[in-house]
């Protein structure tokens, strides 16, 4: 069990080492220094104080959009809307925050809570077909990404708009902030959030009769059927989630980091966490740690900008070839097997 | 009245037919892929790296055509990276696909940066763009309806011509039948001895070759710029067709005239003066109410398959009774 669990961790390492290799000749290939391009990295990851509150902040919603990527691959379920549902729920959070004046905490607390709702019922029509006519999740939750930006940022400049200001709503009232945990850093409780939901989903995996159910539908949905799982509702359920949780994680950015919300706001969060979960193979906890190792690459990032010729989304780049190098392991687990098998794969 | 017969007119059908044929083309790629048993979620990631490098390619070399080739080049090594992961490695064919979009994305980004410098957009530069084909005499035989066939750029007639093509591809050769097999049953054209893995390298190429003139269209023919994701989804719609055509050229091509005219009707309705946000999510939005309601149409032909299979179950279970007799 123990030997196993090691075997899959030094197999994602190697594949993250392959990738960063790729991703240098990349680099050289841009006509920019590998080695000066990683250090400028880690210096803008780690460099200083404030840098590992940046890292953090990073994290943070990449960390609960990895949480909801885990619960809808753990159910079989690729929640690639996660995007979406994150833009609305930071949508839906700034509006209780800016429209309804509250006692201080239960604001916060409500505005989080529509969060939830709206990144939920984002993802219910596409969940309602996967689960009723199992029409494919995949493309009807990436299509509702596109619909989402765009409904937002209508929301924001045509019936919201902060009068003379940019492309934003008016900001939200103090009293639906999420606390900072320094006075240095916009960092905020949104990290405690997102730590506390990861390690909550791993338990609920490991120790309910439910999550043992979900992770069955998950792995093996036929033998989930003859054990008696609604596989069709729990299909529903679990995207429903996943899609609450992807709501929650805009909610935590306009309230703990923009205040407000804006066009644009938080771009790409949604996919980066669907990339932390796919390294991290489903697993929430592991996920803590590819967040923060993407927190970290985008932090990071922000300094290439500023010190080398080369683009931010460089990162990208590297992120895509982990996950094709992580994928391409799969060879060595299912070597032998007759192409015309069940296309039944693990991530 | 009025405003209706502005906004349906001549025009609009020619500017239908130009929106339709990126997308057309796209998804006719993808109905290779479709075909031989591959979910291929990568054609986004194809197409936009086909625009980028068809651009790259119009200005090194100064001709269009030689830019046309590059971008389809570029598509194709997209491709070849899929087949090898999905195909060879056995990977899974969502994270793969998401993986390589997702790399398109980054990378055309960087490059674009670390060769011009420029964040968002490349406009001229000495991009070269497609000539349009003024087709002789279609003026003087059709009069105001010639531009309903004169005046595209060459990539819209390969597009339109490509779908009858592919009919007969898939009717009426070897490999058409090939890649049909692979993906309808694979146990069979393994006992045939066709080997799955060339015919679905095969498939993957010519979807690649397919998403790369598409993407290029979009940037040396539809446009002659290119810009940060400007294939903005139209490889996604292509999979919601290739889902409920299930990779028929001629459904394809109904499937991305709807399409076509969606985005032609909203570019239309933007100049009216509609909120563009709004306007812009029409294409999106009827993608999404083709993919759920026809999946929704599909429901009796589920529920016949889980009637015959369960009926089989209970013949089964009543066959294990003594003295029963097998119910026909």
């Amino acid at each position: 069990m123990m030997n196993d669990r090691l075997r899959a961790v030094s197999g994602q390492i190697i594949a993250v080492a392959v990738a960063l290799i790729m991703g240098a000749i990349i680099i050289l290939m841009v006509g920019e220094s590998p080695v000066r391009v990683f250090m400028t990295l880690l210096r803008g990851a780690f460099g200083d104080q404030a840098k590992i509150a940046g890292t953090l902040l990073q994290t943070t919603p990449i960390l609960i959009c990895g949480v909801a990527a885990c619960v809808g691959l753990r159910g079989g379920m690729f929640n690639v809307g996660i995007e979406g549902q994150l833009f609305l729920g930071g949508f839906a959070a700034a509006w209780v925050g800016f429209a309804f004046p509250l006692p201080a905490g239960i604001h916060m607390l409500a505005a989080l809570a529509l969060a939830v709702v709206a990144g939920a019922a984002w993802v219910a029509i596409p969940a309602y077909f996967r689960a009723r006519y199992n029409t494919n999740e995949v493309v009807s939750t990436i299509l509702s990404n596109y619909v989402a930006v765009l409904l937002t940022s209508y929301f924001t400049i045509f019936l919201f708009k902060r009068p003379g200001g940019w492309s934003e709503t008016p900001p939200i009232l103090p009293t639906a902030y999420l606390p900072g945990i320094f006075d240095f850093s916009r960092l905020n409780w949104g990290l405690v959030i997102g730590l506390v939901l990861a390690i909550g989903a791993a338990l609920v995996f490991r120790y309910t009769s439910w999550g043992y159910g979900v992770t069955m539908v998950g792995s093996a949905p036929k033998f989930a059927e003859y054990g008696g799982v609604n596989v069709k509702w729990q299909g529903f359920v679990v995207l429903l989630l996943s899609g609450a949780v992807g709501g929650l994680a805009g909610g935590v950015e306009t309230l703990g980091v923009h205040h407000r919300f804006m066009e644009g706001f938080a771009p790409g969060f949604g996919f980066d966490g669907l990339i932390a979960a796919l390294l991290a193979n489903g697993s929430p906890v592991a996920t803590i740690f590819t967040a923060l190792f993407f927190g970290a690459l985008r932090n990071g990032s922000l300094l290439l900008e500023v010190d080398t010729g080369a683009s931010r989304e460089i990162i990208t780049v590297i992120q895509a070839l982990i996950i094709l190098s992580v994928s391409a392991q799969a060879l060595v687990r299912r070597r032998g097997d007759s192409q015309a098998g069940e296309r039944r794969w693990k991530f | 009245m009025e405003i209706l017969d502005k906004l349906v007119n001549v025009a609009l059908i020619a500017a239908t037919l130009r929106t339709t044929a990126p997308i057309l083309l796209v998804a006719l790629g993808g109905s290779f892929t479709t075909k031989a048993g591959i979910f291929n979620i990568g054609l986004e990631g194809q197409m936009l790296a086909g625009a980028f490098f068809a651009v790259l390619g119009s200005i090194w070399t100064g001709s269009a055509l030689l830019g046309v080739a590059c971008g389809v080049a570029a598509a194709l090594a997209f491709a070849l990276v899929f087949a090898v992961l999905v195909v060879s490695f056995r990977a899974n064919e969502v994270v793969v696909g998401l993986a390589l979009n997702i790399l398109a994305g980054g990378m055309t980004i960087s490059l674009m940066k670390a060769i011009f410098g420029t964040r968002g957009s490349i406009v001229g530069q000495g991009i070269v763009g497609l000539p349009k084909v003024q087709l002789p005499g279609a003026r003087d035989l059709l009069g105001s309806w010639a531009s309903l066939i004169s005046g595209f750029t060459p990539i819209v007639y390969v597009a339109f011509i490509a779908v009858p093509l592919l009919v007969l591809f898939y009717n009426s050769t070897r490999l058409g039948l090939y890649i049909r097999v692979v993906g309808e049953k694979p146990e069979a054209a393994e006992a045939l001895g066709i080997s799955i893995t060339r015919v679905r390298y095969i498939a993957s190429l010519l979807c690649g070759l397919l998403a790369g003139l598409a993407g290029a269209h979009l940037s040396l023919g539809y446009i002659t710029m290119f810009t940060e994701n400007m294939s903005s989804g139209r490889g996604f719609m292509a999979v919601a067709i290739l889902i409920f055509s299930n990779g028929d050229p001629l459904k394809v091509l109904a499937g991305c005239l709807l399409f076509g005219f969606a985005d032609a009707f909203s570019l239309r309705l933007q100049t009216f003066g509609y909120p563009s946000y709004l306007v812009l999510t029409v294409p999106y939005v009827v993608a999404l109410t083709a993919l759920f309601a026809l999946s929704y149409r599909a429901r009796p032909k589920i529920i016949m398959e889980t009637l015959a299979s369960m009926q089989k179950l209970l013949s089964a279970d009543k066959s294990t009774e003594p003295g029963s007799k097998h119910p026909s």
